[in-house]
C-alpha cells in the first residue's frame, strides 16, 4: 500500500517534508487502524460473553473445560515472536540488516509455531463442546484471530525478503514498511491475549 | 494584529487562475487519486443512490395509499421494499452523501493538497459501486426482507438467499466507511498549516473528525454483527438461533452498538455544515465556537452509550432505565448546537440564499426531531410507541429534516466552488418551498397514525388511518417531485450557471482562497488561514476578502 | 480577537413586541395542541395508560416550549436580521457569551433530569408485579399468549379437569378476554421469529423472544388492567397488533382485546359457554372440525369466506374441496388434504412458495395437532365446495383410511375424551365475528 501511495503521489515540492509527512501520517493511520480494528475482536469478546447466559454455568454442563497448557505456550511464542519483531526493527534502524534477519527469523519461525498450535487447537475442539456455544464460539475468535495471523505474517515474510534484498537500509523513512508489519504484528499479539484470557482463563 | 494573510501562491498565479479547467467528465469515471475528482464520484453516485431510494420511498407510499396490499404482489415484496430503501438511504446515500463533502471540502479548508491517503481514499470510494452492486443483485434471488436492521431470527431461519448478498454489501460498505474514517482523522489532525490550531479549524472539520471517530470505533462492530450473521445464514452455526444456544438479543446488542452511533455519523457532518452555512450566510461568527465544536465530541461520547433504547421492548426491564438515562443526556449538547446556531443568526445581516434557507429549515425540521427523540426516550412513552410510525417520523425528522437538509444546504453553498459556476437561486428557493412543506407534511402526521396506533413496516393497515395516510402520500409526491427541481438546477447550473469566482459567498475559510473549480495541487504554495475562521464584520476580515478577490481577479457571484 | 463594538446585537422594540406576541401564541397554541391529545392516542383502556398519557402531556409542554422558543427566534430572525436592498455589509463580531451557554447547558440539564425522575416514576410504577392477576372466580389462572407467523394464539389454563382428569384449557383464538379491573399478566412466547405484541388502548407492548424450545421457550410477560373508557358499550374491543416485523403478514397480525363490563359478564358471555363446549363437543365431526380449524393459526394465511378469513398469503380455501381430487394424480380428495394439512410441502399449488408450517402430533404447542384433530379438520373441509370430490356420504370411514394411507396412524373417531391437552376448543363467537369486521374494509 505505502508503495503504491508513492507512485501515485503528485508533483510535490520538498521531497524531505514531504517523506516526513508521509511517516507521520502512517504511524497516526496504523494507531487509528489498530484503535479501530481491535473493536471487532471486542465484538467478539462480547459475543462470547453474553452467550454465557444462555448457560446456567460456563462450560455448559457435560463440557469439559479446555486445556489452557497448549494455548499458554503458544502464547509465550507470540510474545517472544513480537518481541524479536521490534528487536529487528531496532537492529535495522541502527542499521545492522544481518541482526535484523535473525530477529525477524526468530519471530517467523515462533510466530509460525503460535498458529500451528491455534489450527491445532481449532481443529480439536472436542464434539461435546462444539454442541454447545462454548466449543462455536472458541472457533469463531480463533479462526479469526488466526486469518489475521496468517494474512500479517505473509506480509512479514515479504518483508523480510524485501529486506534480505537490501530494500529498507536507507534509514527511517525508507524503513515504513518494516514499522508498519511490526506494528500489525504486535496487534495481533495484542488482540490474541485479549481472546486467550477470555476464552481459557474466565470462566 | 490585523495581518492581511493571503494565499501566498494566489497573487502569483493571479492571472492563470481565469485556465483552470474543470476536469472532463471522464476524470470522474476512471480511478483516481484526486480527492476533488473522489468528492465528486462519491457525490454523485450517492445522488444516485438517493434518487433510486427516493424511487422506492415513492412506491412504498404507493402501496400504503389504501389499506389493503394492492401495489405489491405480496407482503414479503413490500417487505423488501422498505428493507432496500433504507439500506440504500443510510449506506448508501448518506454516509457516502457525507464522504464527498468531506472529501472535497476538508482538505481545502485546511489548505491541504490531498487526503493523507490518497490511494486509500480511491479505494475507499471503489467498495462502493460493487458493495450496491452486490445488495441490489439480492432483487435476483430472494430480496433481503427484514428490515434494513435484519433481527435474527427472521433474517436467518426465515429470509432468502438476498439476505446474505445484503450482510455481504453491508460488510463492503463498513470496510469502506472505516477506511475513509482513518483517512479523515488523520488529515484533520496532521495535514493543518502550522497557523490553525485545532480551535481555530472550521467547524466542518470538527464535525467530520467526530464523526470519524466514531465511525472508526463503532463500524468494527457491524463488520462483527454481520460476520455472525454470514457464518448462520451459509456455515450453520447459531450464534442467534436459541434453539443451539445462541440469543437473538446478541444481534440486537451488536446491531445498534454500531448502528446507533451511525445516526450521529449520518448527522454530526450536516451540524458541521450548519455551521459553515448560518454563519457564511449571515454574516456573523459562529456563537460559542468552541461549545460548538466540543458538543460533537459530545455527542460522540455519550452516543456510545445509548444503543439499548432501540431495545426498550425487548430488553430486560430492569437494564432499561439506565439507557433511558443516557439517551436524555444526549439532548444537552445537541441543545447547546441549536442555541448556539440560533446565536450565530440572531443580529446578523442574513442573505437567503438557498444554502441558507435549508440551513434555516434544517433548524426548523431538526428541532422536532430532537423533541419527539426526547419523548423517546421517556421510556413509558416510549413502550407506547416503539416500533411504530412514531418512530418512522422522527428518524426521518432526523435523518431527512437534518442530514438532507443539510446535504441540499452544501449542495447550495459548495457547488460553485466544486463546478465554477453558480446554481440558480430561484429554483433553488421554489426547490426549498416544495421540499420543506412536502416534508413537513410528509412526516408530520405519521406522529399521529404512529400514537394512534399504526406499526411501521407494515402494508396493510387499519382502514380507520387511510385519511392520514393518504395526506402522508400525498406529501411524499409532492416532496419527491421537489427532487426534480434540484436535478434540474444541478444540469442546468452545470452548463449555463453564473461563473463563480473564486469566493462567491465572500467566505473567509480556506476552501474559497483559490479558485473554481480549484486547480488540481488546491493551492500553488501552502496557503496561510486567516486568524478566525468566522471573524466576519471586523476589518481585517474584509480586508483578507478583498485580496482574496483581488488576487483571484475579484470575480465575485452574484453575492459579492 | 475581540471588538469594541457592542457587544450584544441590538434588539429593535418591535422585536420584543414580536417575541411577546410569539409567547402568546405559543401558550395559546400548546393550550390547544393538549385539548387536541384525544385525537392523537388511542381511548385510555387501562390503568397503565392514565400515567402514561400524563408523562406525554408534560412532554408535549416541554416540547412545546421548546417548539415554539425555536421557531419564534428563527421566525424573528428571519424577519428582523435579513440583509435589506443592497446592504452588504457583516453582522456585528460576536463571538459568544460564556454566560448565555452556560445557561444553555444548565437548563436543558435539569429538565432532562426533571424528566428522567417522572418517567422513571411513571415506569416503576407500571411495571411494579401485581398482586392478584388473572383473577377469574377468585383463583388466580394462567393465560398464555403465543405469536406464531401471523396469528396470536391466546390460551386460558382454567385449573379444573374435564370428567377424565384432563385439565381444560380454552384457546380463544386471537382474542383475549378480560374484564374491567382484571390485572391482566400474560405470558407471552413466540414459536418462530420476534413478535411484539401491541394493545395500542393499553399502551402496553412487549417483544416474544424466540427461546430454545427444549427449556420451553423464552418467556417474557406484560401487565396491564383494563379500566372502563366512558361512553364506551361492554364488552368492548381494542385491537392488538403486531409490532415487530415478523415477514410476509406482518401487518395481518392482528388480534382483539375484549373488555367484558365485570367478571359477572366475563363467566357468562366468554369463560363458561368455553368450558361448556370443551365438556360438551358437538358429535358432528364436520362440526367439530370448524371449531378446530379456527384453534390453529390457518386463518392467517389463507382465505376462506364461511369463516370470513381474508389473508391471501397461502392458497384459498375456498372451494378446495371441488379441486382436491384433480391435485395430485392418483391421490384421493381425501388423501390430498389429509396431506396438505401435516406435510404442506408435499404438493406446492403453483404461484405460492414452501412457506406453510408444520403441523403434525409432534410439533411445538398450537402446531400440535393430533389424528383425530387432523380428521375433525379434513372433515370440515371437505365440505368447502359445490360438488366436493370427498366421499363425504361415507366420511367416518374414507378420512380415516385416508390419514392411515398418508401417514400410517390409526384414529379415533369416537371422540373419547382422553386426548388431552389437545382437547381444547374455541367456543367463541366474538372473536370470529371481530376478525370478520377487522378484514371487512380489506376485502
Amino acid at each position: 500500500m505505502t508503495s503504491a501511495i508513492a507512485r501515485q503521489e503528485k508533483p510535490k515540492i520538498g521531497l524531505d517534508r514531504d517523506a516526513a509527512l508521509r511517516l507521520k501520517n502512517n504511524r497516526l493511520g496504523m494507531t487509528i487502524f489498530q484503535a479501530s480494528w481491535i473493536m471487532v475482536f471486542l465484538a467478539m469478546i462480547v459475543v462470547n460473553w453474553q452467550l454465557r447466559f444462555s448457560y446456567a454455568q460456563w462450560p455448559p454442563a457435560g463440557v469439559a473445560p479446555f486445556d489452557p497448557l497448549l494455548p499458554s505456550i503458544a502464547t509465550l511464542a507470540l510474545l517472544l515472536s513480537a518481541a524479536f519483531v521490534r528487536q529487528g526493527w531496532g537492529s535495522l534502524r541502527s542499521g545492522k540488516l544481518g541482526d535484523f534477519l535473525s530477529s525477524w527469523r526468530l519471530a517467523l519461525a515462533l510466530g509460525g509455531a503460535f498458529m500451528a498450535i491455534i489450527v491445532y487447537e481449532f481443529m480439536t475442539v472436542s464434539e461435546a463442546a462444539l454442541a454447545t456455544q462454548y466449543g462455536v464460539t472458541l472457533r469463531l475468535m480463533t479462526g479469526f484471530h488466526v486469518v489475521h495471523a496468517l494474512a500479517i505474517s505473509a506480509v512479514m515474510l515479504r518483508v523480510y525478503r524485501g529486506a534480505r534484498s537490501g530494500a529498507y537500509s536507507g534509514g527511517e523513512h525508507e524503513a515504513w514498511a518494516v514499522e508498519g508489519t511490526a506494528k500489525l504484528w504486535y496487534f495481533v499479539a495484542v488482540a490474541w491475549i485479549l481472546f486467550y484470557v477470555v476464552l481459557y482463563w474466565i470462566r | 494584529m490585523a495581518t492581511i494573510a493571503v494565499p501566498l501562491g494566489a497573487e502569483a498565479e493571479g492571472h492563470e487562475a481565469e485556465a483552470v479547467q474543470r476536469p472532463a467528465l471522464s476524470e470522474y469515471l476512471r480511478w483516481s487519486v484526486d480527492h476533488k475528482i473522489i468528492g465528486v464520484q462519491y457525490g454523485v453516485a450517492s445522488f444516485l443512490f438517493f434518487i433510486i431510494g427516493g424511487a422506492m420511498a415513492m412506491l412504498i407510499r404507493l402501496e400504503l395509499w389504501t389499506p389493503d396490499l394492492d401495489l405489491m404482489v405480496s407482503g414479503a415484496a413490500y417487505n423488501s421494499l422498505f428493507t432496500i430503501h433504507g439500506t440504500i438511504m443510510i449506506f448508501l446515500f448518506i454516509i457516502p452523501m457525507w464522504a464527498a463533502f468531506g472529501n472535497f471540502v476538508v482538505p481545502l479548508q485546511l489548505g491541504a493538497k490531498d487526503m493523507a491517503f490518497p490511494w486509500l481514499n480511491a479505494f475507499a470510494f471503489w467498495l462502493i459501486p460493487p458493495a450496491a452492486i452486490v445488495v441490489l443483485l439480492g432483487y435476483f434471488v430472494n430480496p433481503a426482507e427484514a428490515g434494513w436492521t435484519s433481527y435474527p431470527p427472521l433474517s436467518t431461519l426465515f429470509s432468502g438467499d438476498g439476505q446474505t448478498l445484503w450482510a455481504l454489501g453491508a460488510h463492503l460498505l463498513g470496510i469502506s466507511s472505516i477506511m475513509g474514517s482513518i483517512n479523515f482523522i488523520v488529515t484533520i489532525f496532521n495535514m493543518r498549516p502550522p497557523q490553525m490550531t485545532l480551535w481555530r479549524m472550521p467547524l466542518l472539520c470538527w464535525a467530520v473528525l467526530a464523526t470519524s471517530i466514531i465511525a472508526v470505533m463503532a463500524t468494527p462492530f457491524l463488520a462483527g454483527a454481520l460476520t455472525l450473521l454470514l457464518l448462520d445464514r451459509v456455515a450453520g452455526t447459531t450464534f442467534f438461533d436459541a434453539a443451539g444456544g445462541g440469543d437473538v438479543l446478541l444481534w440486537q446488542n451488536i446491531f445498534w452498538f454500531y448502528s446507533h452511533p451511525a445516526v450521529y455519523i449520518m448527522v454530526l457532518p450536516g451540524m458541521g455544515v450548519l455551521s459553515e452555512v448560518l454563519s457564511v450566510h449571515s454574516r456573523k461568527p459562529v456563537f460559542g465556537y468552541r461549545m460548538v465544536g466540543l458538543s460533537s465530541m459530545g455527542i460522540a461520547f455519550v452516543g456510545f452509550t445509548v444503543w439499548a433504547h432501540h431495545m426498550f421492548t425487548s430488553l430486560q426491564p430492569e437494564l432499561r432505565i439506565p439507557f433511558m438515562i443516557t439517551t436524555m443526556i444526549i439532548a444537552v449538547p445537541t441543545g447547546i448546537k441549536m442555541f448556539s446556531w440560533l446565536g450565530t443568526i440572531w443580529g446578523g445581516k442574513i442573505r437567503f440564499t438557498s444554502a441558507m434557507l435549508f440551513a434555516l429549515g434544517f433548524m426548523s425540521m431538526f428541532v422536532i426531531g430532537g423533541i419527539t427523540g426526547v419523548m423517546l426516550a421517556a421510556l413509558p412513552f416510549d413502550i407506547h410507541v416503539h416500533d411504530t410510525y412514531f418512530v418512522v417520523s422522527h428518524f426521518h425528522f432526523v435523518l431527512f429534516g437534518g442530514s438532507v437538509f443539510a446535504i441540499y444546504a452544501a449542495l447550495y453553498h459548495w457547488f460553485p466552488k466544486v463546478t465554477g459556476r453558480m446554481m440558480n437561486e430561484r429554483l433553488g428557493r421554489i426547490h426549498f418551498a416544495f421540499t420543506y412543506f412536502g416534508f413537513l407534511f410528509t412526516f408530520f402526521p405519521m406522529h399521529i397514525v404512529g400514537m394512534l396506533g399504526m406499526p411501521r413496516r407494515v402494508a396493510v393497515y387499519d382502514p380507520a388511518f387511510a385519511p392520514w395516510n393518504q395526506l402522508i402520500s400525498f406529501s411524499a409526491f409532492v416532496l419527491g417531485f421537489s427532487t426534480f427541481i434540484v436535478i434540474y438546477n444541478i444540469i442546468r447550473s452545470y452548463y449555463h450557471g453564473p461563473v463563480a469566482g473564486a469566493n462567491p459567498w465572500r467566505a473567509l475559510t480556506l476552501e474559497w482562497a483559490t479558485t473554481s473549480p480549484p486547480p488540481v495541487t488546491n493551492f500553488a504554495d501552502d496557503p496561510i488561514p486567516f486568524e478566525d475562521p468566522y471573524g466576519y464584520g471586523t476589518e481585517a476580515s474584509a480586508a483578507y476578502l478583498d485580496a482574496v478577490d483581488a488576487a483571484f481577479d475579484g470575480r465575485g457571484g452574484p453575492d459579492g | 480577537m475581540e471588538d469594541n463594538r457592542s457587544n450584544i446585537p441590538s434588539i429593535s422594540p418591535a422585536a420584543i413586541v414580536v417575541a411577546a406576541v410569539f409567547l402568546l401564541v405559543s401558550v395559546i397554541g400548546i393550550n390547544w395542541f393538549t385539548t387536541f391529545v384525544p385525537v392523537v392516542l388511542p381511548p385510555q383502556a387501562s390503568a397503565e395508560s392514565k400515567s402514561v398519557d400524563e408523562l406525554f402531556y408534560i412532554l408535549v409542554v416541554i416540547g412545546g416550549v421548546v417548539f415554539f422558543l425555536i421557531q419564534g427566534m428563527l421566525l424573528i430572525s428571519v424577519i428582523f436580521f435579513r440583509a435589506r436592498g443592497e446592504d452588504r455589509s457583516d453582522g456585528p463580531t460576536y463571538h459568544g457569551n460564556p454566560l448565555l451557554e452556560l445557561v444553555w447547558t444548565i437548563v436543558p440539564s435539569l429538565v432532562v433530569v426533571f424528566l428522567a425522575v417522572i418517567s422513571f416514576n411513571v415506569w416503576s410504577q407500571n411495571s411494579e408485579p401485581k398482586a392478584a392477576v388473572n383473577m377469574i372466580n377468585g383463583e388466580e389462572i394462567v393465560i398464555r399468549v403465543t405469536g406464531a407467523r401471523y396469528a396470536w394464539t391466546h390460551v386460558y389454563e382454567t385449573g379444573r379437569l374435564d370428567p377424565d382428569g384432563d385439565p381444560i384449557v380454552i384457546n380463544s383464538g386471537d382474542t383475549l378476554h378480560t374484564y374491567i379491573g382484571q390485572n391482566v399478566d400474560l405470558e407471552l412466547r413466540t414459536q418462530d421469529v420476534i413478535h411484539s405484541y401491541w394493545v395500542p388502548a393499553m399502551r402496553v407492548k412487549q417483544d416474544l423472544l424466540p427461546g430454545n424450545p427444549a427449556t420451553g421457550g423464552r418467556l417474557t410477560e406484560i401487565r396491564f388492567t383494563p379500566i372502563r373508557v366512558e361512553g364506551t358499550q361492554y364488552p368492548a374491543e381494542y385491537p392488538i397488533v403486531c409490532a415487530e416485523l415478523c415477514g410476509d403478514g406482518h401487518g395481518r397480525m392482528r388480534g382483539t382485546v375484549v373488555v367484558h363490563e365485570d367478571e359477572s359478564q366475563f363467566l357468562e358471555q366468554f369463560y363458561e359457554p368455553a368450558i361448556h363446549t370443551i365438556l360438551n363437543p358437538p358429535a358432528d365431526p364436520v362440526l367439530r372440525g370448524e371449531i378446530v380449524i379456527q384453534e390453529y393459526v390457518c386463518h392467517s394465511c389463507h382465505v376462506l369466506d364461511s369463516l370470513g378469513w381474508t389473508n391471501p398469503i397461502g392458497p384459498s380455501l375456498n372451494g378446495i374441496a371441488d379441486r382436491a381430487g384433480e391435485r395430485v394424480p392418483g391421490q384421493s380428495a381425501e388423501e390430498y388434504i389429509v396431506t396438505s394439512v401435516w406435510d404442506a410441502a408435499a404438493f406446492v399449488v403453483p404461484g405460492y412458495n414452501e412457506q406453510m408450517a408444520q403441523f403434525g402430533p409432534d410439533q411445538p404447542d398450537n402446531y400440535q395437532m393430533d389424528a383425530e384433530q387432523l380428521y375433525s379438520i379434513v372433515a370440515y373441509l371437505c365440505t368447502q365446495g359445490e360438488q366436493s370430490d370427498c366421499d363425504n356420504e361415507n366420511s367416518t370411514t374414507a378420512i380415516p383410511e385416508a390419514i392411515k394411507a398418508v401417514f400410517g396412524l390409526e384414529v379415533d373417531i369416537t371422540f373419547g375424551q382422553g386426548d388431552g391437552e389437545a382437547e381444547t376448543s374455541k367456543s367463541d363467537g366474538d372473536a370470529g365475528d371481530a376478525n370478520t369486521n377487522q378484514e371487512d374494509g380489506s376485502a
